[in-house]
């Protein structure tokens, strides 16, 4: 069977890369990690892949705003992020990937790729690390959520994950295109809506504040006596189906 | 100053010591008087940079000259003299353990031991503690100490890729009114800038912080104690590093600049005496995660001979390290450099954070610059190790070092200090019992040492990397107290069919140490192990790292009090087959109060172990898991509230410490740990701090399940009170879970053994705990809990 | 230049409200504050590029404002300004120092990343003590109190 090619972006403290990179494998996809002056200094072009990644972290230090110094850098190749995203191929930008879409502009999807939401400081004021009860979105046209239970466990790891669209309309988009793919159960950050992942018309871009990675496995948290024995938990779905969509 | 140096071969002792009060180089005056010998030989003055040099290599910080000096123990009339009281204790563990799987102790930045199956891999781990730094800036001085335990790691071997943090810390108690010195922070402001400086570094950099505590004690108002710890999995052949002649030096990372002068003789003096800012400095955790991720693409690709950190005395350390047998010659105008006001004998000794020194051959420089290159990592070439042992470090034209290594690494003049038994009344009469069991249980539960750490824990990213099974938080609700951290490294091993993982736990005693030391190390070592046991570790196969902080070794009771815990360390070490692989002290933790009272610490030793865990898929956790299991107790408890939580709420009058009796205490986790292997047990947990009834209470919370209990049946020593039984904290004991279908086969493997069955878990939410025919108390989880999860921070 | 950022009123009810929790844990009752984040940019930039970094880079569209010169205070009290001291490695000020050469093609001098906090309280003597008590540390900051 086909192996699609998978772009697992870094720079600079991009922390996730490595285990998004496997968890890729894991499902059938041939991961690549690939820096972002790689792009830059044109040694390797996003469009020669199937499915893109942007994972977690602290990128730059998160210095600034999270994700911002990593959108800036992107800003110079938004023509063929654009291409890659409208094509339709799946993209998933996960925690600090998320923000960095979000600040990019290619979330909430919208004709001007200008930013039109934000991912702001948690209520809380800090850093927040937990496991986090989630509802998915059945309606949702997300292709990552496909098949996933209605309630689902991931870990939440951010401090800045407050999720805040000002724009009337644009929120009427979301939530009448279904596009708030996750949301939280017991909201963690003040996130609008109880917005924990959103997704763009097609289905096909999906960013989220938790870590589908890190619940990947069951055992990733033996403590939970209702967690699934088998081998594979929630998070396991989201990579399988940007590798099934592909195929 | 300058006139003074001139001179420096002529002046007296008073003189000298003037000198180095001036300079801040914290040599003493055996020491000084050594420096001029040597130089009065080569018939010449030394240079600034050279005095430096010295200095720094001298050290405490670098040399350990307290616990690897002579010692001369007296207790009563008894005396035993050391002449090395490190190798004569916790090397001679390690030496007559003699295990095979002990890949490197004691050489390098941290110690290794086997990983996994088939010798692929090698787990390093070390900690070190960085509590000047944290009394004086909290934050920076957590981030720095973080980020150079981290660079431990990157510079064992030929790098290590780090896949855990550790930490545990000790402050003042924050309930309580202190009149402090002026300048002195207050240990909420401390702690608020240790947790901020330990998150916003490991998370930045990538790396979980998942094990450790925080402890109070009025012992650290003025000298509060960060424990950073760090372990990292490294290939099994990546383990040797050797400089060849001919192979250039190349500092990454980092720049160099005025920041962090000092650093290493700052650690080894009272914080009360004058200090200056340029010791303390902010961390930048990107740069290190530059530097990490440039390390294992160099490593993988073979491009540089050996590594090691830019730790305490900067250049001059790392350099003199790494050129010990083939010399080195320095160019420090090529130093890349923050600030250009700085004298060349600051750029050699300066402790700028984050870099690394790497040898390599002049045929990869160009592979090596590529890869820095591509992950924007700063580096320049400093020069070169010669192979003719001489040490030459230039300005442009100015000689700022010129010395044969070998003056540098011998003749560290020590001398023998005294050491006496402190005498402490120990009382062993019958505890007095509370009025109400259930109350009791209810303050030890809120009790600063005792209760939640989750407003501290869930601040840190203790899962990136996707590897942390056994978390800090854990149980139906992810909020219970978990024993140790097992982590899954497949960040490193990039292998998610391999379930190969370790557990890291930690032992913390000082109360007891209080009153005997001795034991103290003993408890500390069978917490260690019965945490990792908890989390379904395998505990014939256990490591340890010793990290000591003591307060002044002038005072012979306190060198009294570091002999016996040294001895105490040996006796556990030998009796638990765990060897010692690395460790490390700080002294001179001892300050002034604004009334002139000193305030030391208690010794403090810090045990941190970690053990193989074969496979992760069954690693235990410390809730209840399902109504009708049963509920053992494993371990004899025996007498003595000494060192006790209890005592500390409502003083009992008995502050005997119960004794540890090893051999039973490794046959019964033998034993224990074989019906574990065989999926018999649901859920395990320590008994310590609280004693029983806070392990039951935390068992039960955590699972949101109740359990009816009758503690009869549970082992003790003869003549033992329910009070004991209850809020003992005896060591080796822990309560366990059984899966009710496989009870009979349980019983088989702890068949002879101290382990009795008190009763079962149950549906309703409620523990209750009886002794026979009464009632000791009934308590509802969910108020429990409540008392128990406190915001810390 | 100094480029102060600010969010906006509607979204700054959780960092006064964890500021005046603060303040009033080190003693001092404060009735209302504004909190700004600083950026001294060293440079020779004209006045549309110091514009375009303060727009495009350093402000979060949604929730943030940003001024080249100093914004309305909107209370009566004091101004601090808390910066880390000229010897001390500034960290934030690095990278954003490097994301500005991103954004114009061409690397400030320096840039030094600080914090000013509008505060409304009983004197400038309290406050001063409540500042060097819990939001800096004389080893690594300077700061400095004027009255707005």
């Amino acid at each position: 069977m086909k192996r699609p090619k998978a772009i697992i972006l870094r720079g600079t403290a991009t922390n996730c890369d490595i285990e998004t990179f496997n968890s890729f494998r894991y499902v059938g996809a041939e991961p690549e990690l690939v820096h972002i002056n790689q792009l830059l200094a044109g040694e390797k072009e996003v469009l020669d892949y199937d499915i893109m990644a942007f994972p977690g972290g602290f990128s730059y230090g998160d210095d600034i705003s999270a994700g911002k110094i990593y959108a800036v850098k992107m800003a110079r190749l938004a023509g063929d992020f654009g291409k890659f995203i409208k094509g339709r191929r799946p993209v998933i930008g996960i925690c600090n990937g998320f923000q960095i879409l979000v600040k990019t502009g290619f979330l909430p999807a919208n004709r001007a790729d200008a930013q039109v939401s934000t991912l702001y400081t948690n209520d809380c004021g800090h850093f927040i690390a937990k496991w986090a009860k989630l509802k998915v979105n059945r309606r949702s046209p997300c292709i990552f959520t496909k098949g996933l239970p209605g309630e689902i466990e991931l870990p939440i790891a951010h401090g800045e994950g407050k999720f805040i669209v000002e724009d009337k309309e644009e929120l009427a988009a979301i939530t009448g295109g279904e596009l708030h793919a996750l949301t939280y159960a017991d909201n963690p950050n003040g996130s609008m809506l109880d917005i924990a992942g959103i997704c763009s018309p097609s289905g096909t871009c999906f960013g989220l504040m938790p870590h589908p990675e890190r619940n990947f496995f069951s055992w990733q948290n033996p403590g939970r006596p209702e967690a699934d024995r088998g081998a594979e938990a929630a998070g396991f779905q989201f990579f399988k189906n940007a590798v099934d969509y592909v195929r | 100053m300058n006139d003074t140096l001139e001179k420096f071969n002529s002046l007296k002792s008073g003189q000298l010591e003037a000198l180095d009060r001036a300079a801040g180089w914290s040599l003493n005056a055996a020491e000084l008087a050594e420096v001029q010998r040597q130089f009065r030989r080569i018939g010449r003055r030394p240079t600034r940079g050279e005095l430096e040099t010295i200095a720094q290599t001298w050290s405490e910080h670098c040399k350990h000259k307290t616990f690897s000096g002579p010692v001369a123990y007296r207790a009563g009339r008894r005396v035993k003299k050391y002449k090395n009281l490190f190798k004569e204790t916790i090397v001679k563990a390690t030496k007559t353990l003699n295990r095979s799987w002990c890949l490197s102790v004691f050489k390098d930045n941290a110690g290794i031991v086997e990983f996994g199956k088939g010798g692929k891999w090698g787990l390093a781990f070390k900690a070190e503690t960085h509590n000047h730094p944290c009394a004086v800036e909290p934050y920076g001085g957590a981030e720095t100490g973080v980020g150079g335990v981290i660079r431990d790691i990157l510079g064992v071997g030929l790098g290590a890729k780090p896949v855990l943090n550790t930490d545990t810390f000790c402050f003042g108690r924050l309930d309580r009114k202190y009149r402090l010195p002026k300048n002195a922070l207050g240990p909420e402001r401390i702690m608020r800038g240790v947790v901020e400086g330990v998150r916003d570094y490991g998370n930045r950099i990538g790396i979980p912080t998942a094990a450790g505590g925080i402890y109070f004690d009025d012992g650290y108002l003025l000298n509060p104690l960060v424990y950073v710890g760090c372990a990292g999995l490294i290939p099994a052949d990546k383990i040797e590093k050797k400089v060849v002649p001919g192979d250039l030096i190349v500092s990454i990372g980092g720049r160099t600049g005025r920041d962090g002068i000092h650093g290493a003789t700052f650690s080894s003096t009272n914080i009360d005496e004058e200090t200056t800012s340029s010791a303390v400095q902010i961390g930048h955790a990107v740069n290190e995660k530059k530097t990490l991720d440039v390390l294992m693409r160099a490593r993988d690709l073979g491009l540089y001979n050996a590594v090691t950190d830019c730790g305490a005395g900067g250049f001059s350390s790392a350099i003199g390290e790494l050129g010990s047998e083939t010399g080195a010659h320095v160019r420090l105008e090529k130093a890349l450099l923050k600030d250009t006001r700085i004298e060349p004998w600051e750029i050699w000794v300066s402790e700028s954070q984050e870099r690394m020194i790497l040898s390599v051959p002049k045929g990869k420089l160009k592979k090596l610059a590529a890869i820095l290159d591509a992950e924007n990592c700063e580096y320049c070439v400093l020069g070169e190790f010669p192979g003719d042992g001489r040490l030459l470090v230039t300005h442009g034209d100015e000689k700022v070092v010129d010395l044969p290594m070998a003056f540098l690494h011998g003749g560290v003049p020590n001398f023998e200090k005294p050491a006496v038994k402190r005498v402490v009344k120990v009382s062993a009469r019958p505890p007095a019992p509370p009025e109400d069991p259930g109350k009791a249980l209810e303050a030890l539960l809120a009790h600063p040492n005792v209760c939640s750490r989750h407003s501290v824990i869930t601040q840190y990213d203790h899962e990136v990397q996707g590897g942390t099974v056994g978390k800090p938080l854990q149980g139906r609700y992810g909020d219970g107290p978990g024993d140790a951290a097992v982590i899954w490294p497949q960040a490193a091993t990039l292998d998610l069919r391999d379930y190969a993982g370790f557990a890291v736990g930690h032992g913390f005693a000082p109360a007891v140490g209080r009153i005997d030391p001795y034991q103290m190390a003993l408890h500390s070592i069978d917490e260690a192990v019965r945490n990792l046991l908890c989390a379904g570790a395998d505990v014939s196969r256990v490591a340890i790292l010793d990290n000591f902080c003591a307060a002044s070794p002038r005072d012979p009771r306190v060198m009294g009090d570091l002999v016996q815990a040294a001895e105490g360390c040996l006796a556990a070490a030998l009796a638990y087959g765990a060897p010692f692989i690395s460790g490390k002290d700080s002294f001179y933790n001892q300050s002034k109060d604004a009334d002139g009272k000193e305030y030391p610490i208690p010794l403090s030793l810090l045990i941190s172990a970690t053990a193989p865990v074969e496979d992760v898929r069954r690693a235990l956790t410390i809730n209840f898991k399902e109504a009708g299991n049963p509920v053992y107790v494993a371990g004899v408890a025996r007498r003595g509230m000494g060192g006790s939580v209890y005592n500390e709420l409502s003083d009992t009058a008995n502050n005997a410490v119960a004794r540890l009796d090893m051999k039973a205490a490794v046959k019964l986790y033998a034993a224990v740990a074989g019906a574990m292997r065989a999926g018999c047990v649901a859920a395990a947990h320590d008994v310590s701090q609280g004693g029983l009834a806070v392990t039951l209470a935390e068992m039960a919370f955590s699972g949101g399940l109740g359990a009816e209990l009758d503690l009869v049946p549970a082992a003790r020593e003869k003549g033992l009170t329910v009070t004991e039984l209850l809020f003992g904290e005896g060591p080796a004991r822990l309560v366990l879970e059984i899966a009710k279908d496989r009870e009979t086969e349980f019983l088989k493997y702890v068949s002879g053994l101290p382990v009795a069955e008190i009763g079962y878990v149950k549906e309703e939410p409620e523990l209750s705990v009886s002794y026979g025919g009464g009632q000791l108390f009934s308590a509802c989880i969910g108020r429990l809990k409540a008392c128990w999860k406190k915001e810390l921070i | 230049m100094i480029i102060e950022i600010r969010t906006k009123e509607k979204y700054a009810k959780n960092e006064k409200e964890g500021f005046i929790a603060r303040m009033a844990h080190a003693g001092l009752k404060v009735k209302a504050a504004r909190l700004s984040r600083l950026y001294r940019v060293e440079a020779d930039f004209s006045r549309p590029e110091f514009d375009r970094l303060g727009a495009d880079l350093l402000t979060d569209p949604i929730t943030e404002t940003y001024s080249l010169s100093r914004p309305r205070p909107g209370l009566k009290g004091w101004r601090v300004e808390v910066w880390l001291k000229d010897s001390v490695t500034d960290v934030v000020g690095e990278s954003v120092k490097g994301a500005i050469a991103d954004v114009l093609g061409k690397e400030p001098r320096i840039v030094r990343f600080g914090r000013a906090y509008y505060v409304a309280c009983e004197s400038e003597l309290k406050l001063k003590r409540a500042v060097a008590k819990t939001l800096v540390n004389e080893t690594v900051n300077k700061f400095g109190t004027e009255k707005i």
